[in-house]
């Protein structure tokens, strides 16, 4: 059996360049051959000191790290603050977009809305876990190698203007704008996406009629909502027009659609008549319950938005 | 008062740069890594043998020592010496250390008038 020095020589040689290896594995054994001798010359048993000197020596690959210059870290400090910032700057879109649309493929051209959930789900976190593993690799490779980018130097012109905290954050504008989307994305795609009924004939569950104005109009005030989302975002924090404006279109969103469930017109009257249940008065409950959530919504988002103009203006 | 953690971590950072100019003194008389340990250590620089025989290395490869290797001892031993651009770069380390030393002498006095 070889002994422990044998080992541990053989262990450190593994992890440095082999061109050196020869000479180095000569010089560590006689410097560990020295050491334990220093110690049986004070009278310890050679087993016991080999032993101690090769603990005191360390984990073999630590050692060879050091002989070789080589670092022991992912990413260093060198590239560790650009990593951060392109990983969030990919992370923040990205995967959103493709959920998004990943989401839509799925409902509109599989047909499959149900699913789309899901799909939209999963899609979105695996581009996630591609680009944090790729952009990584990159700079894990690039911290081996020590490849200087040439990037120029940060200057204080890169200063940020504001100088308060931003009240509206990165992600919740995002995630703002990706809702307002994905809702404009259903009350397009449960049109040509229909509901499958039991004797296999599809149905908008939407009554089709409503595209000759309201939903059209409806689109169109989503759509103003995401120009709010992008004001709001750039001024970093509600102010007092932007409440005005949020709750304009707060009400220009919950009216028509009280309106339209209050008059039973908003539900395809094809797909009423195939479920019993819409039919003896379900469509009753139902625009008591939807009326009721969008009242709600509404009412929460222009008091949210008003609390946050008065705290934002202290 | 400071825990013992903190203040070690000074006294690492303090002590980091001075192993190099120990060994380039030291090794003006040419030694092998065990024994320039032992001299280290005698002489209040208490260096882990893992730190010390990589850096002779990187010293060796900078140039700033030269090696050679001794076969008439009992074991063969590979010994450095300080080279001519290790003297070098050996003076100004020393020029430095002596430049900080009176600066903290200075700020010293200026704080006590």
């Amino acid at each position: 059996m070889s002994s422990l020095t044998d080992r541990y020589v053989a262990a450190t040689m593994r992890a440095v360049p082999a061109q050196r290896r020869l000479e180095l594995a000569d010089e560590l054994r006689g410097s560990i051959a020295d050491m334990i001798d220093d110690r049986t010359a004070s009278g310890q048993d050679p087993a016991s000191a080999e032993r101690e000197v090769l603990t005191e020596l360390g984990n073999p690959e630590q050692l060879a790290a050091r002989y070789s210059d080589r670092t022991l870290q992912l990413i260093g400090p060198r590239y560790f603050l650009m990593w951060w910032r392109l990983l969030r700057l990919l992370l923040t879109w990205i995967p959103a977009i493709v959920g998004v649309l990943a989401g839509l493929t799925k409902a509109l051209v599989d047909g499959e809305p149900g699913a789309a959930i899901g799909t939209a789900v999963v899609a979105a976190m695996q581009t996630a876990v591609q680009i944090a593993f790729w952009v990584t690799l990159v700079f894990a490779v690039l911290e081996r190698t020590r490849t200087p980018l040439g990037l120029p130097e940060w200057t204080v012109d890169e200063l940020p203007e504001e100088t308060r905290d931003r009240q509206i954050s990165h992600s919740d504008s995002i995630a703002s704008v990706v809702f307002l989307l994905a809702t404009i994305g259903l009350l397009v795609g449960q049109h040509f996406q229909r509901w499958t009924t039991d004797d296999g004939t599809r149905l908008p569950a939407l009554d089709p009629a409503l595209w000759s104005f309201w939903l059209p109009a409806l689109i169109v005030v989503l759509l103003a909502t995401v120009g709010l989302e992008i004001a709001k975002y750039r001024s970093g924090r509600w102010t007092w027009p932007l409440v005005a404006v949020n709750a304009v279109l707060n009400v220009a969103f919950a009216a028509p659609v009280l309106w339209l469930l209050a008059t039973d017109r908003l539900l395809n009257p094809e797909l009423v008549e195939r479920f019993a249940w819409l039919r003896d008065g379900g469509t009753v409950e139902f625009a008591r319950v939807a009326g009721a959530v969008v009242v709600l919504v509404a009412i929460w988002d222009v008091i949210d938005s008003a609390v946050k103009a008065t705290r934002a203006a202290r | 008062m400071v825990s013992e953690e903190v203040l070690r971590t000074h006294l690492q950072e303090l002590r980091r740069g001075t192993v190099v100019v120990a060994s380039l003194v030291a090794l003006r008389r040419p030694d092998y890594g065990y024994a320039l340990l032992q001299r280290l250590a005698a002489h209040g620089f208490a260096v882990d043998a893992n730190t010390l025989y990589p850096l002779l290395r990187r010293l060796e490869d900078q140039g700033l020592l030269t090696s050679e290797w001794n076969t008439e001892e009992s074991r063969p031993r590979k010994f450095y010496r300080t080279s001519d651009d290790g003297q070098d770069v050996l003076n100004r380390l020393l020029d430095d250390m002596t430049a900080v030393r009176s600066s903290v002498t200075e700020l010293i006095e200026g704080a006590e008038r």
